[in-house]
């Protein structure tokens, strides 16, 4: 097997969605620019080019709304799932482990293994940080979309009010809005509910060599086994 | 137990778009609101002029066609009829995307960006609480 063979089978989660990603944020860009020039168009203003549309506050907002909200999933699922178990989901680990666990279990410290990560070896911040910082990242680039969000939701809101002869607002009321806050929690709700059915369907539903998924004859009741 | 493996984007990517998309619409912001400072400015003096060929020159061209159509004459002699108020000194300009708003002592001027640089999409503007504001000039 080539080196290129083999990079594109063992990468292949990676690089098919990172590809199908790319695909749809042109997608989006495509169908967001029209949508936006309808609207222009429509109120006699000029409409916008393609390398207008993507330096735009309205695309911008729209791009950084739902990674605000995948990151947030990420990050709470990632925190949440130390602390909290399902019963009979391969997305819970199993009901008598809840919590930080212990060094041993963890491969940390003294039982830190000669493949272990060298921060994995180490005490103090830096093993408090690496133990923490798969979680940390998600939170980082959450607070980070979020703020971009803000910013660039802020912007294209004041847009519309003066497109419509109405005055802008500040930063600060702007994330006081309904309109900032319409666009988090409609996206919150989805990533939320998504979290919640992969929880409890994975404890009766199967799907066949995921590894999201039970082994198909796994009991119901079987807590922290993937296929 | 599993994390969907499929959303895993580059981080660095991910964090240089983010930044990216944080300041987009910020760049140049400056000399935008310059530009529409001046273009305010020169309407002003236009309009105190008497003007009414270079008034309809600054005008988006929604503004103009509804003018003409409202006041059943040309744009030259229904801008000058229209009376619009003295706008006097220029206080603040806010720009957001393709849009502007000059507000003067006198008056208020809604601008719009077009491909020959900004153009005035309505004046003569009252502000009303927590509706449009009133403008005697204005696109449909």
């Amino acid at each position: 097997m080539s080196a290129a063979t083999r990079f594109l089978r063992n990468d292949s989660l990676t690089l098919a969605f990172g590809t199908a990603f790319l695909l749809a944020l042109v997608g989006q860009a495509a169908a967001g620019r029209a949508d936006l020039n309808n609207q222009l168009v429509a109120a006699g203003l000029q409409p916008l080019g393609v390398a207008g549309y993507l330096a735009s506050s309205e695309f911008a907002v729209d791009v950084t709304e739902n990674w605000q909200s995948e990151y947030l999933q990420f990050f709470l699922y990632i925190f949440g799932t130390v602390w909290l178990l399902q019963r009979g989901s391969p997305e819970s680990k199993s009901l008598d482990r809840a919590g930080t666990e212990s060094e041993r279990e963890q491969k940390i410290g003294p039982h830190a293994t000669g493949e272990s990560p060298a921060w994995a070896r180490t005490r103090g911040v830096r093993l408090v940080v690496y133990s923490r910082s798969l979680g940390l990242v998600m939170a980082l680039f959450f607070l980070g979309s979020w703020a971009s969000q803000s910013i660039t939701g802020w912007s294209a809101y004041n847009a519309d009010q003066l497109r419509d002869l109405q005055a802008p607002v500040a930063w600060g009321q702007y994330v006081l809005s309904a309109d900032f806050w319409n666009r988090t929690l409609q996206n919150w709700q989805s990533e939320l509910l998504a979290v919640a059915s992969m929880a409890i369907l994975s404890v009766y539903l199967r799907q066949r060599g995921s590894p999201e998924s039970k082994p198909v004859g796994a009991a119901h009741t079987s807590t922290g086994v993937e296929g | 137990m599993g994390v969907r493996a499929g959303r895993r984007v580059s981080r660095s990517a991910v964090l240089a778009m983010v930044l990216v998309a944080g300041t987009a619409g910020c760049g140049q912001l400056s000399g935008r609101e310059d530009a529409a400072s001046a273009v305010v400015n020169r309407f002003e003096q236009d309009a105190a002029r008497g003007d009414g060929a270079a008034m309809c020159a600054a005008l988006a061209p929604g503004t103009r066609e509804e003018l003409e159509d409202q006041e059943e004459s040309d744009c030259e002699q229904a801008v000058t009829g229209l009376g619009l108020p003295d706008g006097g000194t220029l206080r603040r300009v806010d720009v957001f995307g393709q849009q502007a708003r000059a507000v003067l002592q006198g008056d208020t001027v809604f601008l719009s960006a077009f491909p020959g640089g900004w153009k005035v999409t309505a004046a003569g503007c009252e502000p009303r609480p927590g509706m449009p504001y009133r403008c005697d000039l204005k696109g449909d």
